[in-house]
């Protein structure tokens, strides 16, 4: 049934759709769009060269500072790719991959199912929740750093902090340094960064859930379906498209986190909460290794693309 | 006319009054000459901030024809990235506040410094400060640091009150402070070091360790990689800071790990729940400041005590130093400031903000008690600036990061792993 419904929707959609028919077009639209190619050219320019001192530009110059070994304000000699080399030959930097990828799994996992699942709840009753989706949504726009000495005054090592007194409540006493202790330290910062990530999930997959056609759902009623049913076969798959870029979203963010880690534990104790982002500043604006830290950028960049580029390929894919 | 003669001679009076007349027109003509732009980089704030901005308000009160204009650079923790950025982006100053030697090596290795030697002594520089802080602002033989001000990062915070109602003398020898440690954990200190190993404030007991372990010769080799990190001395050093963590005093290195060293000022001005901080001066106003203490009444600092093996009077230091700059476009009114910063009446602003200055214009009296005591203290001792800040960047943060591995474990054979880290760095690094 349910099938058969998103099917429904799916030709509607075809059917509407202005290049829905299109594959006896082609000649008469080539011919238009040839003919308004120096008026699109002349309102893409501004745009194209934004887009080339603001991203280019200092694309090339991080890759071509890769090549070079730059300490401090020292004069940068060539190296070629001596800087990838000592990259992967470096255990800090070694262990900064496995520390992102951990961090980037977890924050993801964690703000996803939980966003996913608060949406879920709260299409059941989109007006009542509403005040409840603006707090969590919230906490999205409140800066990391800030965040992050909310999180430090309520993770303190003694007794007086917020997670030692609610545990103290049941076993007296109890006070854990969870910033201080490697095995505890990167949790916190997942757990962290994910309060203040929930929201943006949140709000897309409640936004796909309130895409979903009310025909359809009021056919599923029509049909006797029950509500578990209605959740299981429309709303968990026509909730997927959000679930997707909130997956994309947090993956870029989650591989370039910065602010949260410098603020919690500055990468410590013993380098166990170093992901990439903050080993790429730590590398290049603490010790002003500039080639080094750009070799570090250029990687975790190719990590964004290896995550992005499938992602906008499909999108893409899915716009024509 | 005769009586002149037969005291001084004739030339000489001529030549002394030549000499006199020079010096005032020169002054005047030096005082007038002065105008313009003086450009500063600073990158402190708070307190500080507020300290320099009164030194240039009486900078400029003396030299009318001047404007200061500070270059601020912000930055939390270490600003030496956002004042290398700013240089390469082409700003220009003429003088640069510093308190890293290495960073100072690097700017003149760069060509961004002007080395002072041959203005020194007309600018009364060497009147004001002694051979050894002359030394202290020295790279490559060129002497280019003015030293403004310094503190002493060998003397050990304490709240009077928690160590008279423990019985506790201030310990004078290191077997006395590891028995105070003992009778203050007794007392119901759990931590009577609250050791502040978030960052890098856990390397302050190496490096006065280190100091007292080898002397000053033996720091000053180590930060310049003419001695191994794998030396005995180092090794020595770490084994005494063992002797510390092994009779208890700071927790464990998870809680040591959990705070930098404000959070252990918290410990033990503010809880009452640790007694021994060693941290630069700045805590003295921390102290008065943000705890409502009286200095040297509630609270006061020790000495670190001796250790017996031959280099007790040895203390570990930190300077600011004004850096006059090459390229900077108003080289008399930066020569100008460097005689200021050590004149009687910029050394009275810094000590009303609580700071010690080499400069021999300095009024100590003027200076708080404990701030007196620190101050003998330093002038009673040899001195070698934080090992921390003499250490290339790559590797300071390597150090920082064994020294960690080392708190976790502080065996002879962890040690030797922890050193051999140190050294496999610093052969890359140098």
């Amino acid at each position: 049934m349910s099938i058969s419904a998103a099917d429904a929707a799916a030709r509607s959609s075809q059917e509407s759709s202005p290049v829905g028919g299109g594959r006896r077009k082609p000649i008469a639209v080539r011919r238009r769009r040839l003919g308004e190619v120096p008026a699109a050219w002349l309102l893409i320019i501004p745009v194209l060269i934004l887009f080339a001192i603001t991203v280019i530009y200092p694309l090339v110059e991080t890759i071509r500072l890769s090549f070079f070994d730059i300490k401090g304000l020292g004069k940068p000699k060539f190296i070629g790719t001596g800087n990838y080399i000592k990259l992967f030959t470096d255990p800090a930097f070694r262990n900064t991959l496995w520390t992102t990828l951990m961090f980037t799994l977890g924050t993801t996992t964690i703000t996803v199912s939980l966003g996913w699942f608060l949406a879920m709840l709260c299409s059941f009753a989109p007006q009542r929740t509403l005040v409840f989706r603006v707090m969590i949504f919230a906490a999205f726009g409140i800066s990391e750093a800030v965040s992050g000495y909310m999180w430090i005054s309520m993770l303190r090592p003694d007794q007086a902090g917020l997670l030692n007194s609610v545990i103290g409540l049941f076993s007296p006493g109890f006070a854990h340094p969870w910033l201080g202790d490697p095995n505890t330290a990167l949790w916190m910062i997942i757990v962290a960064a994910s309060w203040s990530g929930v929201g943006l999930p949140l709000m897309l997959c409640f936004a796909a859930v309130q895409g979903i056609p009310r025909t359809v759902l009021e056919a599923a009623y029509m049909d006797g379906a029950k509500p578990f049913a209605i959740m299981r076969f429309i709303m968990v798959p026509l909730s997927m498209p959000g679930v997707r870029v909130a997956i994309f979203i947090n993956l870029l963010g989650a591989l370039r986190a910065f602010d949260i880690i410098y603020v919690l534990t500055g990468g410590g104790p013993v380098r166990s909460t170093e992901t990439v982002g903050y080993f790429m500043y730590r590398e290049s604006m603490t010790q002003f290794k500039l080639g080094y830290g750009a070799a570090a950028t250029v990687i975790l960049l190719v990590a964004v693309m290896v995550v992005s580029i499938p992602a906008i390929i499909q999108r893409t894919a899915g716009a024509k | 006319m005769i009586k002149f003669k037969g005291v001084l001679g004739r030339r000489a009076l001529l030549s002394g009054i030549a000499t006199a007349a020079m010096l005032v027109m020169g002054g005047a003509a030096l005082a007038q000459d002065i105008s313009g732009e003086l450009a500063i980089l600073q990158w402190q704030g708070g307190v500080d901030a507020e300290m320099w901005a009164k030194l240039e308000a009486d900078f400029v009160a003396q030299h009318p024809g001047v404007t200061v204009r500070e270059l601020a650079i912000t930055a939390q923790g270490d600003a030496r990235g956002g004042i290398r950025t700013a240089i390469l982006g082409g700003e220009k100053v003429d003088l640069i506040i510093n308190t890293w030697p290495a960073f100072r090596k690097e700017l003149a290795d760069a060509g961004i410094l002007r080395g002072l030697d041959d203005n020194w002594t007309a600018l009364g520089l060497d009147t004001t400060l002694s051979q050894s802080w002359r030394d202290l602002g020295i790279s490559d033989g060129v002497s280019y640091g003015v030293p403004y001000t310094y503190g002493d990062r060998s003397g050990i915070w304490y709240k009077t009150s928690q160590l008279k109602d423990a019985g506790v003398e201030v310990p004078k020898t290191w077997e006395e402070f590891i028995a105070a440690i003992k009778t203050l954990k007794a007392a119901g200190y759990d931590t009577p070091i609250p050791m502040p190993a978030k960052y890098w404030a856990h390397g302050e007991w190496f490096e006065t360790l280190l100091l007292r372990t080898g002397g000053v010769e033996a720091a000053a080799k180590l930060a310049a990689h003419e001695i191994p990190w794998t030396d005995e001395v180092v090794k020595t050093a770490l084994r005494k800071y063992a002797e510390l963590l092994n009779a208890g005093c700071c927790g464990t290195p998870e809680q040591m790990f959990a705070g930098d060293w404000d959070m252990s000022a918290d410990q033990i001005f503010k809880a009452g729940t640790g007694n021994f901080l060693l941290v630069g001066m700045w805590v003295n106003a921390r102290a008065k400041g943000e705890y409502g203490l009286t200095e040297g009444v509630d609270y006061s600092l020790f000495q670190f005590p001796s250790l017996g093996l031959g280099h007790d009077d040895t203390s570990s230091v930190d300077a600011k130093e004004l850096l006059a700059t090459s390229n900077g476009a108003n080289p008399d009114a930066a020569d100008a400031f460097l005689t200021y910063i050590v004149s009687p009446e910029a050394t009275k602003i810094l000590a009303d903000y609580g700071y010690a200055s080499p400069s021999s214009n300095a009024d100590t009296s003027l200076l708080g008690p404990v701030q007196q005591q620190a101050t003998a203290a330093v002038a009673a001792s040899k001195v070698q600036f934080v090992l921390g800040d003499l250490l290339p960047g790559d590797l300071v943060d390597e150090y920082r990061v064994q020294l960690q591995k080392f708190l976790q474990d502080p065996s002879d054979a962890n040690i030797d792993a922890v050193t051999a880290a140190i050294e496999a760095k610093a052969a890359e690094s140098y």
